[in-house]
């Protein structure tokens, strides 16, 4: 019997306070990142570019582990970080794995000389999000459990103590759990 | 729990067990207990495909990089990694869909791809960066909705497509739809479709002049055509076998004017049986239906079709859909109504009305052409156009092979308040079926045969032409483009006004992504006729291409004149000209722009290409050599143009020599200059060997000369003609990559001696 701490398909979306780039930008600095291959413990593959869709993925970094991608959905801009390979470790550990890679690619980001000055990450809030609609169905039970999960993890592995969670709202999307706080991702 | 268990209530049995059996071989290809290429024929027959990089093998721009994958050298076919992202097929036949599948697409696009769905120029849907661990899952809920992924892919007959409007359209004789779908039922996993030497697909139309099923680039087309006998109307198709786009394009030719519906089924039975036991095997290049009609004669083929139609055995599926087929009405959602003029539109409403509706034969209601950018839609806009779906017309959704989806059954008067919705989720692009409504393959974004970037070229005339929108003439308007990123024409480049396809050119030994320039195609009468090469550009100066063609067009053409008309009594060599001095390439220094493709940064080249001294001369000798070769393809085409088919066969034979020649050359410059010769020493040194198989696998664009060459006591006839210059053109590009691939070895062999060199 799978429990919800089970889950191993992950994401994260981390929004921006600051985009004044163009999706295109993203294209040149996440070749160098396949160059470079700047993100640990990441096998980085290929870029696809999905900038001319409306709302969605942006300009996407393909690893074997994971899908990062300068994200547009909702019409909110951020970095998101979709977890496809499982993880070793406690639910907990896992969550903290998947948000460490996605603050980290974040802050480089930011420090891109094509994107220096024009995009900055908010500190105060992301996005949970389950891939995986077998083990986390988009149901209040499902929100319920896993809400409790998020909140213990953070406290237990991240230090973060005051948040606020929310469901959000699309019945037939993935169960996306919004969690802000003050510095939550200083 | 698992999917398999979750689903077990709502997967036929025998689907259930297909798929159990599928994902029990991934296992047993794992423990290294089937063979590779056994494996890689199954998923392939599972529309489960690689994709580029797939060899572990990537250049990053700076140097050709090995992805270290956790599996290893673990294999899902020849070359193929294991953990290499791959792609999903996935067959929409006819291009139907219902809301609760655009729903599942749209989460299995989200849980294994990258939240993007592909409308393919087969209306099937491609997933792109899928693991093959998650494809068994992905299958078990495709299938629950009534989807299956088999025979997406392999030596199969592929996904049956069908006319988007059929059922609605003001021209058609009657609805394919329900024939398309028997057809694609029939002969999913029939026993007589498991043996080809390659792959078959199937179209269906309701008319023959218009464009919207392609039948004449099929393996096999049907039309929908009627007969009337003492006042009674027979339903029937008229036949064709033996098209097919690919590297070299065929027309289908007519196989019976009509074959009464009672029939279609047997009959498309019977010519798979013949393939199967005539077409070719051993060569995949030539084992196409179209090569086999090609030798046998259409008489020919068709009186062995007949005689194995005769020895058939009864198969009551022939027959027992029929009268169903016949009562087949679609229902519309709600009763039909006509838009108020005292409508007031949204905003954009009028402009997309103009050329994104279609107005239906039953009065009161529309198609909506939902424009997908490049064929792609998000997971979110796919589960949000079902909803769409659900409230205005129920389950009347269909994909094109225009990569678009249309909207059924759509009540008229909700067409403002349709509109507004869709433009609301950035699916409210006007310019359906219009220049701006480029179609493309993947090209080198995931395809491994990719030469250059199609998409990433298609995005950058989308978005100039869209800007100019209102400024573009009326007639450039209605012009269409269309790209694919190599020969292999996935893009159709080859049935549009104005066609591109990628290939590559080497200048001072760096590699140039290049488009070649097709005009004269024709995407009405099902695709009346294919179009010619008039020249290589680089990819940098295709948006410059468009505009002197268009600007041309629309400054000199007669009234009312098409632009086939157009170029036909312009001619080539004038529209060439126009476009001449663009296939200038500058030099690296001058501008390094054009050494990189659309959308990608790194430099287009497989390595810092340097050019020895000792091989620099024979390589100019060699590149004039090749470029002669294209003057002199282009010459024949501009004697076809003239009906002139005899020069025109002979020129094109002439530049498949000449590009020979010059490949000789490299090696033996005494080369003596006649047919016999320069085909002797080629075949002696470059085929025989297989060096020109192993740079661009080109072994069958080989054959074209040798066949040719052989053929003295050829007959002349226009289409023969034809069909030479597009091999001659493919020989001549084989012979570019040949002539790359040796320079590259002969630079790494002087860099290796310079290492060995005491200093």
């Amino acid at each position: 019997m799978s429990a919800i701490t089970d889950l191993q398909r992950i994401g994260i979306k981390l929004f921006t306070e600051e985009f004044s780039v163009d999706q295109q930008d993203f294209i040149g600095v996440f070749h160098r990142w396949i160059q470079e291959q700047s993100v640990q413990d990441h096998l980085l593959v290929d870029v696809a570019d999905y900038s001319h869709v409306r709302n969605g993925p942006g300009i996407l970094l393909v690893s074997h582990e994971a899908n990062i991608n300068s994200d547009e959905t909702d019409g909110r801009p951020g970095l998101q970080y979709l977890r496809k390979q499982p993880l070793s470790g406690s639910f907990g550990e896992r969550l903290g794995s998947v948000l460490h890679t996605a603050i980290v690619a974040a802050q480089r980001l930011e420090g891109e000389p094509e994107l220096s000055g024009r995009l900055r990450f908010s500190r105060d809030e992301f996005l949970f999000i389950a891939n995986d609609r077998l083990l986390a169905p988009n149901t209040d039970a499902t929100f319920e459990a896993l809400n409790a999960a998020v909140s213990e993890s953070l406290r237990q592995h991240c230090s973060v103590v005051a948040i606020a969670t929310s469901r959000c709202a699309d019945d037939k999307g993935l169960l996306r759990i919004g969690v802000r706080g003050d510095g939550i991702l200083a | 729990m698992t999917w398999k268990e979750e689903l077990l209530e709502q997967i036929p049995e025998d689907i259930a067990r297909e798929i159990d059996i599928f994902s029990t071989q991934i296992e047993l290809r794992k423990q290294g207990k089937v063979d590779e290429k056994v494996f890689a024929e199954t998923r392939l027959r599972r529309g489960a495909y690689g994709q580029r990089y797939d060899n572990g093998q990537r250049h990053d721009g700076i140097q050709t990089r090995t992805l270290q994958y956790p599996s290893g050298e673990l294999t899902k076919g020849p070359d193929t990694l294991w953990d290499a992202p791959g792609m999903q097929r996935i067959k929409i036949p006819f291009g139907g869909l219902s809301p609760a599948q655009m729903d599942v697409l749209a989460d299995l696009a989200e849980e294994y791809s990258d939240a993007i769905l592909h409308v393919t120029t087969r209306q099937d849907i491609q997933l792109h960066f899928v693991h093959i661990d998650d494809t068994p899952d992905l299958m078990r809920r495709l299938a629950a909705v009534g989807i299956t992924t088999r025979e997406a892919g392999g030596n199969v007959v592929r996904n049956v497509t069908a006319c988007p409007i059929a059922g609605v359209c003001r021209d058609e004789t009657f609805d394919v739809t329900p024939y398309a779908r028997a057809c694609a039922h029939f002969m999913l996993g029939h026993p007589d479709a498991q043996n080809f030497g390659r792959k078959v697909k199937i179209a269906f139309s309701g008319c023959r002049e218009h464009a919207c099923a392609l039948v004449a680039m099929h393996d096999l087309g049907a039309i929908g055509v009627v007969q009337n006998n003492n006042g009674k109307t027979k339903r029937g198709f008229a036949v064709y076998v033996g098209g097919g786009l690919g590297a070299v394009p065929y027309q289908a030719k007519l196989f019976d004017s009509f074959v009464p519906e009672e029939e279609l089924l047997p009959i498309v039975q019977a010519v798979g049986r013949v393939f199967s036991r005539l077409g070719e095997r051993r060569n995949r290049a030539r084992a196409r239906i179209k090569f086999l009609v090609e030798k046998l004669g259409m008489e020919e083929f068709k009186r062995l079709v007949m005689e194995e139609r005769e020895i058939l055995p009864a198969d009551e599926k022939w027959t027992t859909y029929i009268p169903e087929a016949v009562a087949f009405r679609e229902q519309p959602l709600k009763p039909p109504q006509t838009l108020d003029d005292a409508y007031s539109p949204p905003e954009g409403f009028t402009e997309w009305r103009n050329t994104n509706v279609y107005r239906q034969r039953q009065e009161g209601y529309a198609v909506a052409t939902v424009t997908l950018p490049l064929g792609d839609i998000t997971a979110t806009q796919l589960r949000k156009l079902s909803d769409i779906a659900r409230n205005y017309i129920g389950s009347n959704v269909r994909t094109t092979v225009e990569q678009n989806i249309v909207l059924r059954w759509v009540n008229e008067a909700d067409l403002p308040g349709l509109y507004a919705e869709l433009a609301e989720l950035g699916l409210g692009q006007s310019g359906a079926g219009t220049i701006v409504d480029i179609t493309a393959c993947p090209g080198t974004d995931t395809c491994k045969l990719g030469i250059a970037s199609s998409r990433g070229l298609a995005a950058v005339l989308s978005q100039r032409l869209a800007a100019r929108g209102m400024e573009l003439d009326e007639a450039v308007r209605g012009l269409k483009i269309k790209i694919s990123g190599c020969f292999n024409s996935c893009g159709q480049h080859h049935l549009c006004d104005i066609g591109f396809y990628g290939n590559s050119r080497t200048v001072s030994g760096r590699k140039v992504p290049h488009f070649q320039a097709m005009l004269g195609g024709k995407w009405q009468e099902n695709a009346g006729a294919y179009g010619l090469a008039i020249g290589s550009v680089p990819s940098r100066n295709i948006p410059e291409v468009v505009d002197r063609i268009a600007d041309r067009y629309v400054r000199d053409r007669e009234k009312g004149e098409a632009f086939l008309d157009f170029t036909r009594r312009i001619g080539k060599r004038e529209l060439r000209a126009v476009i001449e001095d663009l296939m200038q390439v500058p030099t690296y220094e001058e501008d390094a722009s054009y050494y990189s493709d659309w959308g990608d940064p790194r430099e287009f080249t497989l390595g810092d290409l340097g050019t020895g001294e000792c091989a620099g001369e024979a390589i100019s000798v060699a590149e004039f050599g090749m470029s002669d070769a294209e003057r002199l393809v282009f010459e024949a085409q501009l004697f076809l143009e003239d009906d002139k088919v005899r020069e025109a066969d002979q020129t094109a034979f002439q530049a498949m020599l000449e590009a020979a020649k010059s490949l000789v050359k490299t090696e033996f410059w005494d080369v003596p200059d006649n047919p016999d010769s320069i085909v002797n020493e080629f075949q002696t040194r470059f085929y025989d060997t297989d060096i020109f198989q192993k740079s661009y696998g080109a072994n069958r664009f080989a054959l074209y000369l040798l066949l040719r060459h052989k053929d003295a006591d050829r007959e002349f006839s226009p289409e023969k003609a034809h069909k030479l210059i597009e091999e001659a053109q493919l020989f001549i590009e084989a012979t570019h990559a040949c002539h790359d691939h040796l320079t590259q070895e002969r630079v790494s062999k002087a860099a290796a001696a310079m290492d060995d060199l005491p200093i």
